[in-house]
């Protein structure tokens, strides 16, 4: 396969590029610094995505939903105890976890299409119940607010390099960014231990699997709790950037987005997420300045992302069922 | 207390009719995912996404017809054309190309989902993401019975007695039909039908043909009841796939009992609980019935990986 690194050194490299890109943040305006958070956030969600689907091999559609409820218990966890942000994100990540766990055992026993519509059916569920209980809202949803910027960043070394305000926005940009490549650090690790030799083992052939002594059953669990765990951190982490959760944010499309970004990414490949997030952040942008272009009306601005991203989804897998780099285990 | 037990048995009996009417259009759209998963085995998310083009045809269509019932007809034609086009374009060659691979069970479902967005995208581009009418000359007030007027209107019958007429079609044509023959053998065993002298391919996109009609029949026969905009189907897919699953995903007459069970079961929730747990109720039911009998109420036990 690839040069041995070892995940410590691998670990070096990420700090690396992580100081990098948040240096990078002096240098560019505000929009932009916000969509690096984007991109940070879709980063996580679509590695949760490619654990569950590119290795262990079960389709979500319901990944939206499970970051609603990340997104409610860091909100309700931050505004109700008071607790720092940090801790917030990981009640996010906590309450995802315990989402999954609870799903995995229904998901065990379902295959392919079956497990696709009644995670569907997860996502058009749970985000209506915060119109249920006063408690999460109702439409309006809740603010979360992690307030100013604190000044051991502001006026840290790094928040003077470049030009520029350090705003919110620049401040999301540096929590998120960390995290996605923290992310993708764990998630590695995972995936090339004896866990992800586990779910490919398994994904590639049930049957043999058990026969080597691997619990299929629980081993699904086991992926869909970790996961989930990672979509209900970046629910958390979405929640924090837009400053609030609310049903009208884990839509549908959401779930939908999500399993595009990780076709784009090829389903199996952990680096290429931060292509497909980069892409989904990008298409909308790109393609509202072709809207303007062509003079469109409010029809072409809304409906040109949604059409350009299914056509790419179609096409990918058209193109390349097994993912932009098929790895096969021998 | 006699009287009180009066407008409780009112509500109860209007309650049930409007489920009846809701249930038969998940009927028509869980019966097109069953025509779909027993012709070729994909669950096809983007059946919400054909529904709604073949209405806003429909819709096109009755400007210049000035008749809803003709403008059905074309919806229904539309939908069928549509269908037909997805297999045979879409979904044939994905189907030949991940073959025997480890996504030959998800790329078909990813790829159904990306026509829906597709759909809904071009439908947007073309008719705008604001609400339209699409009216029937059939009255939307409800009934009246002497001095009270319950909430079943002519279109509610329109819809039960629509999607009667389409499952009977169905049921004549698979029974009784050497193209039923032909579908079911196919769905059966493809590789034993080819041999027999079936064109199995052509089979399958008229399973898709078949399946477009009816989501076409649901869509322009439950859209004069509410609005029509590119997304207003969505839901339409969850309770069909939900009413599919409870009949057993193999099973017209599952497929149609599972709807009006699932439209009334729904109908109660709305009434009694509250509109906002209808889908986390279609989540646990759904659990439920492929925990418990994961055939389905009409499926042959056995088994159930696709």
């Amino acid at each position: 396969m690839h040069k041995r690194i070892s995940s410590l050194a691998r670990l070096g490299i990420f700090a690396a590029i992580g100081l990098v890109l948040i240096a990078l943040s002096g240098f560019v305006d505000e929009l932009r610094v916000y969509q690096g958070a984007e991109v940070a956030v879709y980063v996580v969600a679509i590695a949760s995505i490619t654990l569950l689907t590119g290795y262990s091999g079960q389709l979500s559609l319901g990944h939206g939903a499970i970051m609603a409820i990340g997104a409610y218990a860091a909100t309700l966890a931050f505004n109700g105890w008071h607790i720092p942000w940090m801790a917030a994100l990981a009640v996010g990540a906590l309450a995802g976890a315990v989402a999954g766990y609870i799903l995995g055992f229904a998901a065990a026993r379902l295959s392919g299409p079956y497990l696709a519509g009644t995670t569907l059916a997860l996502a058009v569920g749970i985000p209506s119940l915060a119109n249920q209980f006063h408690v999460l809202g109702g439409e309006q949803g809740l603010t979360f607010d992690i307030g100013d910027v604190p000044t051991w960043a502001s006026h840290s070394w790094l928040a003077k390099i470049g030009h520029g305000d350090f705003t919110t926005y620049k401040w999301f940009y540096w929590i998120t960014v960390p995290i996605a490549l923290a992310t993708i650090w764990v998630v590695r690790n995972i995936l090339t231990g004896p866990i992800g030799r586990r779910f490919k083992a398994m994904r590639s052939n049930p049957t043999a699997a058990s026969l080597i002594g691997i619990r299929v059953s629980s081993t699904k669990v086991a992926a869909f709790t970790y996961s989930s765990s990672l979509a209900g951190l970046a629910g958390a982490m979405l929640a924090m950037i837009l400053g609030l959760s609310a049903p009208l944010v884990f839509t549908l499309t959401l779930s939908f987005t999500l399993v595009t970004g990780a076709v784009l990414s090829g389903v199996s490949n952990l680096y290429g997420g931060i292509i497909g997030a980069m892409v989904l952040v990008a298409i909308p942008e790109l393609s509202a300045s072709v809207a303007t272009h062509l003079g469109g009306s409010e029809k072409v601005t809304a409906n040109l992302p949604g059409v350009v991203t299914s056509l790419l989804l179609i096409l990918t897998v058209l193109i390349l069922p097994n993912g932009a780099r098929v790895r096969r285990s021998k | 207390m006699l009287h009180i037990w009066g407008i409780e048995m009112k509500t109860i009996l209007e309650t049930l009719l409007i489920g009846v009417s809701s249930g038969s259009i998940y009927s028509l759209m869980a019966l097109a995912l069953v025509l779909v998963w027993r012709s070729t085995r994909v669950v096809n998310f983007a059946q919400a996404g054909q529904a709604i083009i073949s209405t806003y045809i429909g819709y096109e269509s009755m400007k210049h017809l000035h008749s809803y019932w003709y403008s059905v007809l074309v919806a229904i034609v539309a939908g069928a054309i549509l269908g037909a086009a997805v297999e045979a374009f879409v979904m044939r060659p994905l189907a030949k190309r991940v073959r025997g691979s480890a996504a030959a069970d998800i790329a078909p479902v990813i790829a159904t989902l990306g026509i829906l967005g597709l759909i809904r995208g071009v439908a947007g581009l073309i008719w705008g993401n604001t609400f339209v009418q699409y009216t029937s000359p059939l009255s939307g007030k409800g009934y009246t019975f002497g001095s009270t007027t319950i909430q079943f209107s002519p279109q509610n019958a329109a819809i039960v007695i629509g999607a009667a007429l389409v499952m009977a079609a169905f049921a004549i044509i698979f029974n009784f039909t050497k193209l039923g023959l032909a579908l079911r053998a196919s769905s059966f065993q493809p590789e034993i039908s080819r041999l027999a002298g079936i064109r199995v391919d052509r089979i399958r996109v008229i399973g898709w043909a078949c399946a477009g009609a009816a989501g076409a029949v649901a869509g322009a026969l439950v859209t004069p009841t509410a609005y029509l905009s590119p997304n207003s189907l969505d839901l339409l897919l969850v309770s069909g796939f939900v009413a599919a699953v409870i009949g057993g995903l193999d099973s017209l007459v599952g497929a149609g009992i599972g709807g009006v069970v699932l439209g009334i079961g729904f109908a109660f929730i709305l009434q009694y609980i509250g509109a906002s747990v209808t889908f986390l109720a279609a989540f646990i039911i759904l659990i439920f019935v492929l925990l418990v009998k994961p055939a389905g109420i009409m499926g042959k036990s056995g088994g159930r990986s696709a």
